[in-house]
């Protein structure tokens, strides 16, 4: 294994910046080369939080599910709810952490949707779930934040 | 990219010989960064004492958007010849026996720059004043007028709005590599809290944005320029797209970095000669954000599975995106502060 794989990332950027930029032949390779080093570093931010972002956010995903179900009369969304809440990951590789993420994002959006609509019908719960879905989308937006110098 | 610039300054002497009926020396090229919708080449051109420069924009392998050339050419020739600062279209060329791939060439503006890192701190006012008086007097214009509803499709005050919603919500579920629930939520609510209908119709730049422009160091816009995504449509989208806090994500209260968005907004409302309604703005401020997802999504997407893997892709993809999502979250959460909204009236 690679050691301090997302610090060996940044100094990678690093070099790249300090050092191979200057002596690019044009604008045009140096302008690409720079690009480069920020996508390094954002992926070496990706890389350490991966994991945490993904195992959390299943965790409140599956607290939003559970809160939602008993007020659902669409046979459908329960069942997927059932299906989300009776499985997990394959393992904590990335991609099985992204098809999981993927498969309770997508029921996540279906659900709000079907929460807006009970909105709509002034039904009580939903306003509290619907504040509790914008709670997790709110930091599901800064989970996902990079730091760059720019 | 020496062979590359060799075979572009080869091909383009030998298409302005047959165009022009003269031999024209060409220097070799410079490949000009940062674009991505276009591969975009400045070269210098000579014959007979006469010296030329010449922008050739060339149709990439992979782009940030799918756009048709003859858009682009047609809205640079409209906003040209209606006395907007725009380079002078010169050719637009479908044969790829020239220089490989369809291309187009308009005038150079030379002595220009168009980063809004070196923009002038002392021309800020003067520039932003000019950036939004253009907007204003490209909105006033009359599409049909102009001549572009021929390669443009035409629309109505009544549907445009939500014409453009949907284009963009499909590119969203069509490109996406993981699904975007702040995006999808932002959709619904457009589609929940449908607009007035257009006051006019416009020819819509479609990218109008501080980076869009060449200035010179004097303060003074000379050439607007990346019309690829122009379309017919509401001039508040235009406005919208101008100010998204996307444009001056860390100092959201200067609109573009330039100045404040009241102000912005009332150079436009004197180009344009119309008022801005705040319930209108506020549904195109949401449209903004959601085009800039669907725009970031699909250059992620064509960078994972496009033929090109050109860095700006990504960068567009995962940057803007993120940048993007906050901004939406900050317009929609009730839980936000709103630091992106800023009071336009």
């Amino acid at each position: 294994m690679i050691p301090k794989a997302a610090e060996s990332l940044g100094h990678l950027a690093q070099r790249i910046a300090m050092d191979l930029i200057p002596k690019a032949p044009d604008e045009y390779a140096a302008t690409d080369m720079g690009f480069i080093t920020f996508l390094i570093s954002m992926a070496a931010q990706d890389l350490e939080r991966f994991a945490d972002v993904h195992v959390r956010e299943d965790l409140i995903t599956a607290a939003i599910f559970r809160a939602v179900r008993p007020h659902l009369s669409d046979v459908g969304l329960q069942s997927r709810i059932d299906e989300a809440l009776g499985s997990h990951a394959a393992s904590l590789r990335a991609s099985d952490l992204n098809a999981r993420a993927d498969l309770t994002t997508r029921l996540l959006i279906d659900l709000h949707a079907a929460v807006e609509t009970a909105m709509d019908r002034d039904e009580a719960w939903a306003k509290t779930l619907n504040d509790q879905i914008w709670t997790f989308l709110d930091g599901y937006a800064e989970r996902r934040a990079y730091d760059v110098p720019f | 990219m020496d062979a590359r610039a060799d075979e572009l300054r080869e091909g383009l002497a030998r298409y302005l010989a047959a165009k022009r009926g003269a031999i024209w020396d060409v220097e070799p090229g410079t490949h000009i960064p940062g674009g991505a919708s276009r591969e975009t080449w400045r070269f210098q051109a000579s014959a007979d004492g006469e010296r030329q420069g010449l922008i050739v924009r060339i149709d990439p392998e992979s782009s940030l958007i799918d756009t048709d050339r003859a858009t682009e050419y047609r809205a640079i020739a409209a906003a040209f010849h209606a006395g907007l600062p725009a380079p002078e279209p010169l050719y637009l060329e479908a044969d790829t026996a020239w220089l490989g791939r369809p291309f187009s060439i308009t005038t150079e503006i030379p002595g220009c720059m168009a980063s809004a890192d070196t923009m002038p701190g002392e021309h800020l006012a003067k520039l932003g004043a000019q950036k939004w008086t253009w907007l204003g007097k490209l909105a006033a214009l009359d599409p049909i007028a102009l001549g572009v509803d021929d390669v443009m499709a035409m629309t109505t005050p009544l549907s445009c709005a939500m014409e453009q919603m949907e284009y963009w919500a499909k590119v969203i579920i069509d490109d996406e590599i993981h699904p975007s629930p702040i995006a999808e939520a932002a959709v619904r609510w457009l589609r929940r809290h449908p607009p007035p209908p257009a006051q006019k119709l416009s020819l819509v730049h479609g990218d109008y944005r501080t980076g869009n422009f060449l200035y010179n160091s004097e303060g003074d816009i000379k050439a607007i320029l990346d019309w690829e995504m122009a379309h017919i449509g509401d001039p508040l989208e235009d406005l919208a797209w101008s100010l998204d806090p996307l444009w001056c994500f860390h100092t959201p209260e200067l609109a573009g970095r330039l100045i404040p968005h009241k102000e912005a907004v009332r150079h436009w409302e004197a180009g344009s000669g119309m008022k801005v309604d705040p319930k209108a703005f506020r549904w195109w401020q949401v449209f903004a954000a959601v085009k800039g997802i669907g725009i970031w999504i699909s250059s992620s997407e064509d960078f994972h599975r496009g033929a090109s893997k050109l860095p700006i892709l990504a960068i567009a993809g995962w940057l803007m995106t993120d940048r993007q999502q906050r901004i939406l979250a900050d317009y929609l959460s009730p839980h936000s502060a709103h630091r992106y909204v800023e009071a336009v009236t």
